[in-house]
């Protein structure tokens, strides 16, 4: 009775739609279009954005801590003394002097002193000289001109950024040619 | 001695609170830890002053930038100029190659440190600026670099280490 009953089912099938494959699959065209399955997607979307959330959370406190320690400056190796310089025991033992070259030391000492007193005491007039007549020439303006005057009072705005080369030695050699080369920087770089 | 050391006040008596000071006193600014490294404002200057003005000395010679960064600073005290800070800035090494005569080798030829040393000044008036410039110029020494500029935020936080991991968390997040 039940196989009758099965085969009964099985003709019974309409002709108008073939089904291809699974019986999910209602569509002849397109392979992925299917009844919505409701159990799956939702439960990883639920888990994405707690996932999400606690990578953010993670994130800020890092960021937190990161931020509550305070910059700090870099070290400057001109202060840092090597090692290799305090650790030998090696001492310098120095000639003694005759009377002559103590009191021809002790001289030079002397006029060395005396030689720089004269340049800061004319550094110091110089100022003085300069400070004055700038005076001088702005009371002289304002009697000739306010506008002018107010106008020389202001800051220059292209006065800084100032830059100025030391003076050498030597002028440079006309007609030197250079070697090729490059400078390559190998300062260490310091990270917090 | 012991009348000296008591000090019960009686809340309900007018003494009480008698011998109170500090709150009359200005409010001090919150010490400081261990010199905690926090910019100080900026200066701008009205018209008639420049702001905070930075005076950098750059040599390979260190000794020399030293002494000469000294001079200034000791300048500025005998002219009664504000010197807020004078600070060196982190040393640079440079390795000098040149490619030899015969050869396609580069060669070794020096390292070289490069110092800076910074002196920091303000309110500086605009009449006097231009002496003070003249006579930092005529004692500069052979081989210093002078550059004097308005002091910036720029200035402040490249004497500060970086922070990578910081500046990655940041960029992640926005």
């Amino acid at each position: 009775l039940m196989l009758c009953y099965f085969s009964s089912c099985s003709s019974w099938l309409p002709q108008r739609v073939p089904l291809q494959g699974s019986h999910w699959q209602s569509s002849l065209l397109q392979l992925r279009t299917s009844l919505p399955v409701r159990a799956q997607p939702k439960k990883k979307k639920k888990v994405d954005v707690r996932k999400e959330q606690a990578q953010k959370d993670r994130m800020k406190k890092k960021l937190k801590k990161l931020e509550k320690a305070p910059p700090e400056l870099i070290p400057i190796e001109d202060f840092i003394a090597p090692l290799k310089y305090s650790e030998s025991n090696r001492v310098r033992s120095l000639p003694a002097l005759s009377p002559e070259e103590s009191e021809r030391r002790v001289l030079l000492l002397k006029k060395w002193c005396l030689f720089k007193q004269k340049q800061d005491e004319a550094e110091k007039k110089a100022i003085k000289a300069l400070v004055e007549s700038q005076q001088e020439a702005l009371k002289e303006l304002r009697l000739e001109c306010e506008e002018l005057y107010e106008a020389a009072i202001r800051r220059d705005e292209g006065l800084f950024p100032f830059e100025r080369d030391g003076p050498s030695y030597t002028p440079p050699l006309p007609g030197y040619d250079p070697p090729e080369g490059k400078c390559v920087d190998i300062t260490k770089v310091y990270t917090q | 001695d012991a009348l000296l050391g008591c000090h019960r006040s009686y809340r309900s008596r007018p003494t009480h609170g008698i011998g109170k000071f500090k709150y009359l006193l200005p409010k001090e600014a919150p010490k400081t830890r261990k010199g905690k490294v926090q910019m100080k404002e900026i200066d701008t200057g009205t018209e008639y002053q420049y702001g905070d003005v930075n005076i950098q000395m750059t040599s390979y010679d260190l000794c020399l930038v030293e002494h000469f960064a000294q001079y200034v600073h000791r300048l500025c005290n005998r002219l009664s100029i504000r010197v807020n800070e004078s600070y060196a800035m982190p040393t640079k090494t440079n390795e000098v190659l040149f490619m030899e005569e015969r050869g396609s080798k580069m060669q070794l030829d020096a390292v070289l440190t490069t110092h800076q040393r910074v002196v920091q000044i303000r309110s500086l008036s605009s009449t006097f600026a231009p002496i003070l410039l003249e006579v930092i110029q005529s004692s500069q020494p052979e081989g210093v670099h002078l550059l004097m500029k308005q002091h910036t935020e720029a200035d402040f936080k490249s004497r500060l280490k970086s922070r990578p991991e910081l500046e990655e968390l940041l960029a992640e997040m926005s």
